[in-house]
């Protein structure tokens, strides 16, 4: 009981973060120093894209965790995290390969263009789409957490090479501010940044834990109509 | 070893009773440059620009062919269940079931060959003998992932559709890398990234070997 009253509150808590963090993003930080005006405004979107990034990227990584854990234990609940977590990264890089184009268009003047990030990032998501396409058509069982787990960790192995087979084409996608020090980022804006990847990394535990609930859920009800046809 | 290449031998006897799969691969190929050449009417510079595209995108689809059907006479006949029930390491069954896809690949690519060469008029150089190199590494990135693929995407329900969807994404290193040392070869002269690349492939192919070879048990097991 006290477990469910947490994540309530933990729901309504993260309600209240997510406005907040719009608020931030949108109005309240200042834009970055540059003379267009459109540019300045398109820029907002970075607090949203690059987070979603992050966590789908974290996401895969735990479909690779479980799936390892998976083939080496023999037990249940890893294949349905990894399976959870596949459901919630396709949904982050969506959330990248949708944000992206919306800021591209002003500044770049095209919607898409076939650069580094941009490629492997939607090879990435149409790998892990393969990935929950494969799951739905196996039967339940443990035939399916076996090829499951297998397709998990070959994918995970496959991204990085994927990303360096196209890097000899320059990249135009803004370098990662994070990496190059402070990158023309104010301490206002760092702070929104920070803000805004903390309320998306509790709106994506939130969500990997439902799904997960759900899942094994539904694995429990496989099980008990099993008994119940038996 | 020699369980591999009893498997390899089993395949190759199977296949060229029939010739089944090479002859359709083959049949599916000079389909897809006849389509080609009407989608893309264009000029003779332009066609020998798009030509190792066109070449790559044959071979792969042509290749789902053969791999669609790599596994599907081993589960219609049960073989699949005796196979995880062998004695040995599974990683051996692999070794065969690869080696059999990619000689029918390797052999169905020379058939094809000459075909494009023809119809594409492509200009024969010196550096054309890098071309069965080029052949051997590309094919065999494709089917080291394609043929665990395979024996995955077997026990689906859409298994042809579901297996393109799971092998295209993981092999587009592959296809970019193949297709531009092949561009080299149809130009004629080698660009300076030409051996890189070659050397970047045939890593890929080494990783992924290795990692289907240690993987296999698991997708053989109940």
């Amino acid at each position: 009981m006290n477990k469910k009253v947490f994540f309530k509150a933990v729901i309504i808590l993260l309600g209240i973060l997510m406005l907040a963090d719009i608020y931030m993003a949108l109005v309240w930080v200042p834009p970055i120093k540059v003379e267009s005006l459109t540019e300045r405004i398109a820029q907002r979107i970075f607090y949203f894209h690059v987070p979603s990034a992050w966590l789908g990227f974290l996401a895969f990584f735990f479909v690779f965790l479980g799936s390892i854990m998976y083939l080496w234990k023999k037990v249940r609940k890893y294949e349905l995290l990894s399976a959870a977590s596949a459901e919630i990264g396709v949904l982050f890089i969506t959330i990248v390969l949708i944000t992206g184009p919306i800021w591209a268009k002003p500044v770049w003047g095209v919607w898409w263009t076939w650069d580094t990030r941009l490629t492997s990032s939607l090879v990435l998501w149409l790998i892990y789409v393969a990935y929950i396409f494969l799951r739905r058509s196996l039967p339940d069982g443990k035939k399916r957490a076996n090829l499951s787990s297998v397709v998990g960790i070959i994918g995970f192995f496959d991204v990085p090479i994927v990303y360096f087979s196209i890097r000899w084409w320059e990249t135009q996608h803004p370098q990662a501010v994070m990496a190059n020090g402070s990158g023309g980022m104010s301490g206002v804006m760092l702070g929104t940044f920070l803000f805004s990847l903390f309320v998306f990394t509790l709106f994506f535990s939130v969500l990997l834990t439902l799904r997960y609930k759900q899942i094994s859920l539904e694995d429990k009800m496989n099980k008990l109509y099993k008994e119940l046809e038996q | 070893m020699k369980l591999a290449l009893a498997i390899l031998k089993k395949d190759m006897e199977i296949e060229f009773r029939s010739k089944e799969s090479i002859i359709s691969m083959w049949i599916f190929s000079l389909l897809i440059f006849v389509i080609f050449n009407f989608t893309f009417e264009t000029s003779r510079l332009l066609m020998l620009q798009i030509a190792p595209g066109l070449l790559w995108v044959s071979f792969i689809f042509s290749g789902m062919l053969g791999l669609n059907r790599a596994f599907l006479l081993e589960k219609e006949n049960g073989n699949l269940k005796s196979m995880a029930l062998m004695p040995v390491d599974s990683g051996v069954i692999y070794v065969g079931k690869f080696l059999s896809t990619t000689l029918f690949m390797l052999i169905f690519e020379i058939l094809i060959l000459p075909f494009f060469i023809v119809f594409y008029d492509i200009p024969l150089s010196a550096v054309m003998m890098y071309l069965p190199l080029i052949l051997l590494v590309g094919s065999i990135g494709f089917t080291s992932l394609g043929t665990i693929l395979s024996a995955i995407s077997v026990h689906t329900r859409d298994n042809q559709i579901l297996l393109s969807l799971l092998l295209w994404p993981l092999i587009t290193p592959i296809i970019i890398w193949v297709v531009k040392i092949t561009g080299d070869v149809i130009e004629g002269e080698l660009s300076s990234s030409f051996f890189p690349i070659l050397i970047r492939i045939t890593l890929f192919d080494i990783i992924f070997l290795t990692i289907s070879y240690l993987l296999f048990e698991f997708v053989l097991q109940d």
